[in-house]
């Protein structure tokens, strides 16, 4: 396996690059694209690239680059994109309707603030507005997990108990403009991985409709199908990690990353790139003597609720870090795991690194800190980061 | 003008019977000219392998529901301004995979003319292989008839209560403009010219458009059995010009009208959209002129065609 | 797709009081009907009566994706509360079907008995009375009435106005809050039908002595299970029967196109031509021979009033009927065969003229013994005697005689027959066909009309037909007259070495009942017309040398429609070596004995018919040999009629192929033929021998067509030609090619009409369903 030097946005397009020639036994590769900062090298690497019996189409909007992936996946082909903030709000529509065709896209977003005011620097709101889509959600804190991750997406939305499109998300220029050492496998490798894309009900030769009319009845079957099928994603993927372990002599992270939570008192929560600096803080405190842990959501759709329970059952204080604001509620994030915490603990909610922020360790201390002192869980607060 | 049987007899083939791309059971009002372009499609595409992209328009209700369909081919409905992209993957996979299978999109008025017209241009600059089809009712009917920017000046909407203001788009123009293989008009009032042109351009390749005058009763408020002779009138009175162009700059003129008054003046009176709008034989003869000017200029015909000789 | 509907506020001079007693709160209304016919507004309309009433109201339609004709439902509830009821209503107080095809299960779902319902439907009442007897409810046609008040399209028409007054008086509510409701919503204009369905409906109440037969009171639970969509890949067709949704259905029937209309031997000129069209020649002689004993002479000298009639005269000029008549019997050697009769008549025809030769033809197919009694030497009558044979060669007239004669019919010639042996052949035979003809010809009675020189232009034609050009005429010729003999004399003399021929007519051009056309090639040949000139004496000692022409006006519309000629005091002298009178003949009947009288063409004797019937110029004075056949055919068929005791008889004109009684609007229209989709192509025109061969010469002048395209040319109309028009343009593709024709498939057809409209040649036609529902 060979190790190269490069950013998350060249890593998840390398990944999709080898995973789009892994389908040339198939029916082939095809992507529609356009470019938004900070996702734009991860486009222009893929627009680079020689794909045998692959085709990347260099879209007017993101809303196209979407519709071409629609196409092409309902087509049989393996598909990927890659977009965020603005752009991915343009492309909503078609990603309401990729998950609702049940295809297998998967598509790489450099999170980054929605605007205006315009910012281009990292934050989780945008990929947050695809939270109720039925998508796949990855939140990745390196450039190994960025690559790992899209291979894995791949493999789990094609499989035919999930068969729904995903998303992996990389902090934008934090991960995607970084460039570290990162395991790329062979393409041999990645063939056993990625078996030939199979839609079962992709648009062939026969009569058949993607995308009719419902009556309210057959649509919330539909819905529940779906819903089912995206719980079924927490087994398959670990299935997908054993064989990933298997092919490549390496696990790629697991969905929920628990760091030294086991006798922890006090739990950080948290994703992307936030948790990693959360494990340093982990280190730091336990130095202190303190009794801290942190739990990364990886794998943010499906949330993995009973694990997350289990993490947090006997943990007296919780501070749930969000990159992100649901403006008039708090932290997406927060919203969605207080509620797994023990009726008696404190459940504390911090947005903190909105819309690009720098959160350093220190920062992370001085709440922490706050949290100790705290008798009761308090209204979810806004951390100011330069 | 016809010759006898029409289509030399071609419409009454076994295939044209057992398998159409529009099944009877469909839910078009009756007399809708999509439903009558989708039995000319067939038959011109005879053994032709088809895909089709539906935006949100009135053939996506028509396809009909979970997990029924009325097209007998594989179809994927849209969201309404994607069907030329989404028609790019599917032309793209076919294309990787050296498949004959022709991927058309079927789009309304609005589809193409308004929503969709970033996508559609898009998709004709890139020369992606498509044919992309408008079926141009001048309404969005879909939503219970509001003007979009293919309804003519003087017809009434419900979002035009008095009658449009503005002239339509040139959509033929602009897909000219955009230099793709071959753009085309087709009236379904004369089918031996629909026929080779879907013919044609279901074997061309790269971005072929064809704009299909579509009489719609339930927006045109007009009979249902007139929709084929509100066509034609609309023809015949130089309203709706029939012609192709190749590349871009070929120009060529298909029908030639006869300018008639008293076609325009039925044409008008036969729908009562344009009842009470101020919109006369009158009014619409000097844009009618202007753009007809326009077309010898680019045709190179400056003498009109003598007529059925 | 919900939407607010915005109701008239209550303004309220009626009140809750003015309801029926029966009413309880809530009262919910359910409606049934297909998109289009407006039964939203229906609900609103309904809505809006209560809330005149100064009652709390809700309505709301069930919005789908429906299109016109599709299946809907919409709700209507009232209660002298505050509605709070935010659900659709599944146990209707009310239910309003408004297409009674949509009657069945789910419409009747919830039902129970002793609720109200009324029915849009053309059936009678009855029909409802066993299904429903636990219902109170009311029947109406308002599609008939909308469709008479103009509501809507012909094939969606739009009644929720005209239901609405049904329900009012099945509620017992008051006519007048309608019309205050209406002229609130605009739709005053509808206050008319709603009256008339006010008026009209038919009512039965709820039957309490008959109970547990409410078809609905229970609801449906139990939902179908749904593939999950990745496990899909090929769908159902859809089945949705929208053949329901039309109240008309398109229908293939044959209209009388107006050259079969006009044809006096009652040809089936469509038909014939029709026939070359598609298979030649001999087909198109198997139709025409059904009717045409004669068709190489009609072929060649009919007036052709088919032509003048034609369709076509009214786009590109008339399809060349004649001509293509005389390229069939050119063309064919066809023959029909002779039918086998129950019993063998025997029959005499007494004149061998085209009356008594088509006559005799007719009753010869038949398989009937046929003798034909003629007193000149020759069959024929005025065919070999009165027509110039350069219009009508020996050769043409000789094979329709061999045709005629092949079917076993017997002549006897220089077989004159008078009074007494016309007792014989009544006493003979089974029944005597007389065809004999005009008798003398007029004269003017003119002074110096006996001086020589002046002749009777049928003696000079029979003179030239048996001498040719031997019959010499020299100087300069008038012929008097302005029939098709008078041209005949005026051309004849041309070739008989006349060196000019005036031809004398007392009104103008346009009246004179000669064929255009030959009265165009006896111009061309050099013939000079002195039209409104009536000659009053003639000149000249011993030998005629002149002739005195008083001129002519045209004063009043004779009962024929031609102006009366006025002569006057003006006249002029003409020099002339020989005159020829062409005025027509008289009608004699010497032939028969004194007791018998003549009655719509029969011979009676006293009260007492005999099987003796009168045909051709003899019976009817109408002049022309197309006449006489058709007349001769048609004599044949009631004389065979009367002895086989039937008293159905084929109608005097027509043929048996269309319709006997002219229906109204049963004549195809040039408007009814839609000329936008046939290419403007010019008639075919018969070749003719050069000018200058003219002179002096009895060769036929007219050459006919050089081939059979001018049948192309033929509208068809009323026919079906199978040219699959209906079918190009059936947006549905519910029409396909069956056995001999076209199947429309009833199921699916959504009656929308386009296959009617774009027949080009109206042989087709939407006919009103008639509503019958699935019950």
């Amino acid at each position: 396996m060979a190790v190269e030097l490069i950013s998350a946005n060249h890593a998840a397009a390398l990944a999709a690059t080898l995973a789009g020639r892994a389908n040339r036994t198939a029916r082939g590769f095809c992507s529609g694209v356009y470019p938004i900062t900070p996702s734009t090298e991860c486009m222009e690497y893929l627009c680079g690239q020689e794909i045998e019996k692959g085709k990347v189409v260099r879209a007017d909007s993101e809303h196209n680059a979407m519709g071409i992936c629609i196409g092409a996946s309902a087509s049989g082909a393996r598909s990927f994109t890659t977009t965020c903030s603005n752009g991915l709000a343009y492309m909503i529509e078609n990603c309401v309707a990729a998950a609702g065709y049940r295809l297998p896209i998967v598509m790489s977003i450099a999170n980054r603030t929605l605007g205006p005011p315009w910012n281009i620097w990292a934050d989780h709101g945008d990929s947050l507005l695809m939270r109720d889509l039925g998508w796949l959600q990855f939140y990745s804190a390196d450039i190994q997990q960025v690559f790992d991750t899209v291979l894995c997406a791949f493999r789990l939305a094609e499989d035919p108990r999930v068969m729904m499109p995903a998303l992996c998300c990389m902090d934008g220029f934090i991960l995607s403009h970084t460039m570290a050492q990162v395991e790329v496998p062979s393409q041999e490798q990645v063939d056993r991985c990625l078996p030939p894309t199979d839609i079962p009900h992709r648009l062939d030769k026969s009569a058949h409709t993607l995308g009719q009319m419902e009556t309210p009845h057959q649509s919330v079957v539909h819905r529940a199908q779906h819903h089912q099928a995206m719980l079924n994603a927490r087994q398959v993927y670990a299935e997908v990690q054993d064989s990933f372990e298997e092919i490549f002599g390496r696990r790629p992270a697991d969905p929920l990353v628990s760091y030294r939570t086991e006798d922890a008192e006090t739990l950080i929560v948290s994703m992307g790139t936030l948790g990693v600096t959360a494990e340093r803080v982990v280190d730091l405190l336990r130095e202190q003597g303190q009794s801290v842990g942190s739990v990364r959501v990886r794998m943010f759709r499906p949330m993995l609720d009973e694990e997350l329970r289990k993490i947090f059952a006997g943990k007296k204080r919780i501070a749930v870090l969000d990159r992100d604001i649901s403006i008039g509620f708090g932290g997406v994030l927060w919203g969605e795991v207080r509620g797994f915490a023990d009726p008696s603990a404190i459940v504390q909610n911090y947005m903190v690194g909105v819309a690009g922020g720098d959160v350093r360790p220190e920062h992370m201390i001085n709440l922490l800190a706050e949290l100790e002192q705290a008798n009761e869980s308090g209204a979810p607060r806004i951390v100011e980061v330069a | 003008m016809m010759n006898e049987p029409a289509l030399n007899g071609m419409a009454h083939t076994e295939q044209d019977r057992s398998e159409p791309l529009l099944r009877a059971g469909n839910s078009n009002c009756g007399g809708c000219g999509m439903s009558n372009l989708m039995q000319m499609l067939r038959r011109a595409a005879a053994e032709r392998e088809l895909k089709l992209v539906i935006p949100a328009c009135c053939a996506a209700v028509t396809g009909g529901s979970f997990p029924e369909s009325a097209f007998s081919i594989p179809t994927i409905m849209s969201t309404f301004a994607s069907a030329a992209s989404v028609a790019n993957g599917d032309a793209s996979v076919a294309q990787l995979n050296g498949e004959e299978t022709r991927v058309i999109c079927l789009a309304g008025d609005g589809g193409t003319y308004d929503i969709g017209m970033g996508t559609l241009s898009a998709a004709a600059e890139r020369n992606e292989d498509i044919l992309y089809i408008c079926y141009d009712n001048e309404i969005y009917g879909n939503t219970g008839g509001q003007r979009s920017s293919a309804t003519p000046a003087g017809a009434a909407t419900t979002s035009t209560l008095h009658g449009k203001q503005e002239t339509k788009k040139d959509i033929l123009g602009i897909m000219a403009a955009h230099r793709i293989p071959y753009a085309a008009s087709i009236s379904l009032a004369h089918i031996d010219d629909t026929l080779r042109k879907l013919q044609f351009a279901l074997d061309a390749r790269g971005f072929r458009f064809l704009h299909v005058l579509s009489p719609c009763p339930t927006g045109w408020k007009s009979e249902p059995a007139m929709g084929i002779e509100l066509v034609r009138l609309a023809v015949r009175s130089g309203l709706f010009p029939v012609f192709e162009v190749f590349d871009g700059e070929r120009y060529v003129l298909n029908v030639e009208p006869e300018f008639s008054g008293e076609a325009l003046m039925m044409y008008l009176s036969l729908q009562r959209r344009f009842r009470n709008t101020g919109v006369t034989e009158e009014s619409l003869r000097p844009s009618i002129e202007r753009y007809w000017n326009y077309l010898r200029l680019m045709s190179g015909r400056i003498v009109p065609a003598r007529r059925n000789v | 797709m919900g939407q607010q509907e915005s109701i008239p506020s209550t303004a309220t001079d009626l009140c809750e009081a003015d309801l029926p007693s029966d009413i309880s709160f809530p009262l919910e209304i359910r409606l049934h009907g297909r998109g289009g016919q407006g039964g939203v507004t229906c609900a609103k309309l309904i809505a809006a009566i209560y809330a005149q009433m100064g009652l709390n109201v809700q309505t709301f339609g069930d919005y789908g994706a429906e299109r016109s004709g599709a299946p809907i439902r919409a709700f209507t509830r009232v209660d002298r509360d505050p509605i709070k009821n935010r659900n659709k209503v599944y146990r209707p107080d009310h239910l309003l079907v408004l297409d009674a095809a949509l009657l069945g299960p789910p419409v009747l779902d919830g039902v129970a008995a002793g609720a109200v319902i009324l029915i849009n439907s053309a059936e009678r009442v009855e029909k409802y009375v066993e299904p429903f007897a636990d219902y109170r409810f009311g029947i109406i046609d308002a599609t008939g009435i909308a469709r008479e008040h103009g509501i809507g399209t012909s094939s969606v028409v739009i009644i929720n106005t005209t239901l609405v007054g049904a329900y009012a008086k099945l509620l017992g509510l008051p006519l007048e809050v309608l019309e205050d409701v209406y002229t609130k919503m605009g739709l005053s204009e509808d206050l008319q039908a709603a009256k008339e369905a006010y008026l009209k409906v038919r009512i039965c109440p709820a039957d309490t002595t008959v109970s547990g037969l409410a078809v609905g009171g229970e609801l449906a639970t139990s939902l179908p299970p749904v593939k999950p969509q990745t496990e899909h890949s090929e769908d159902i067709p859809t089945k949705l029967k929208t053949g329901n949704w039309s109240t008309q259905l398109p229908g293939y029937e044959d209209y009388l196109a107006p050259c079969n209309h006009a044809c006096p031997a009652g040809n089936d000129v469509v038909g014939f031509i029709q026939a070359l069209k598609t298979s030649g020649a001999d087909a198109a002689a198997e139709v025409l021979l059904r009717t045409q004993a004669l068709p190489s002479v009609c072929g060649r000298v009919c007036p052709a009033p088919c032509m003048h009639e034609c369709n076509r005269k009214q786009m590109d000029g008339a399809v060349n009927n004649r001509s293509l008549e005389r390229w069939i019997s050119d063309h064919s050697r066809f023959r029909l065969q002779v039918e086998k009769p129950e019993k063998v008549l025997s029959l005499a025809v007494v004149g061998g003229g085209p009356a008594g030769l088509s006559a005799a033809y007719q009753l010869a197919l038949r398989g009937h013994r046929v003798c034909i009694f003629e007193k000149a030497e020759k069959l024929g009558g005025v065919l070999r005697y009165g027509i110039p044979v350069y219009r009508l060669p020996e050769e043409a007239l000789e094979r329709d005689l061999e045709r005629i004669l092949s079917l076993g019919i017997r002549s006897q010639c220089d077989h004159p027959v008078d009074q007494a042996e016309m007792e014989r052949l009544h006493r003979q035979y089974d029944a005597v066909i007389v065809s004999k003809g005009f008798s003398d010809a007029y004269t003017l009675a003119a002074a110096g009309e006996t001086l020589d020189g002046i002749e009777q232009g049928l003696d000079f034609l029979a003179r030239s037909r048996e001498a040719g050009s031997e019959a010499r005429l020299s100087g300069d010729v008038v012929v008097i007259g302005g029939g098709n003999t008078a041209i005949d004399c005026a051309r004849s003399a041309l070739r008989s070495g006349a060196s000019s021929v005036k031809l004398v007519y007392r009104r103008s051009r346009d009246e004179m009942p000669a064929i255009d056309e030959e009265i165009e090639d006896a111009m061309r040949e050099g013939v000079q017309l002195l039209a409104l000139r009536q000659p009053v004496a003639f000149r000249g000692v011993g030998q005629v040398a002149g002739i005195v022409l008083a001129e002519v006006e045209l004063g009043e519309a004779d009962a024929d429609g031609r102006r009366r000629p006025l002569v006057t005091e003006r006249t002029t002298e003409l020099n002339c070596s020989t005159v020829l009178l062409a005025l027509g003949q008289e009608n004699e009947l010497g032939l028969l004995p004194e007791a018998w009288q003549v009655r719509n063409a029969r011979v009676w004797c006293a009260e007492d018919p005999l099987n003796i019937w009168l045909t051709g110029d003899c019976s009817t004075a109408e002049g022309t040999v197309t006449h006489a056949i058709g007349n001769g055919r048609l004599t044949a068929m009631v004389a065979l009629a009367a002895l086989a005791n039937t008293s159905t008889v084929a109608s005097l004109s027509g043929t048996e192929s269309t319709p006997t009684q002219l229906q109204q609007g049963s004549l195809v229209a040039p408007a009814q033929v839609r000329f936008s989709h046939f290419p403007i192509l010019a008639p075919h025109q018969d070749r003719h021998q050069a000018l200058e061969n003219y002179r002096n010469s009895f060769e036929e002048v007219n050459l006919g067509l050089s081939g059979q395209e001018e049948a192309e040319r033929c509208f068809s109309c009323g026919r079906c030609t199978q040219c699959d028009t209906c079918l190009v343009y059936c947006p549905d593709g519910v029409i396909s090619r069956s056995d001999d024709g076209y199947r429309i498939d009833e199921e699916y057809c959504k009656g929308c009409g386009i296959c009617v409209a774009e027949c080009p040649r109206r042989a087709m036609d939407l006919n009103d369903k008639g509503l019958s529902d699935g019950c």
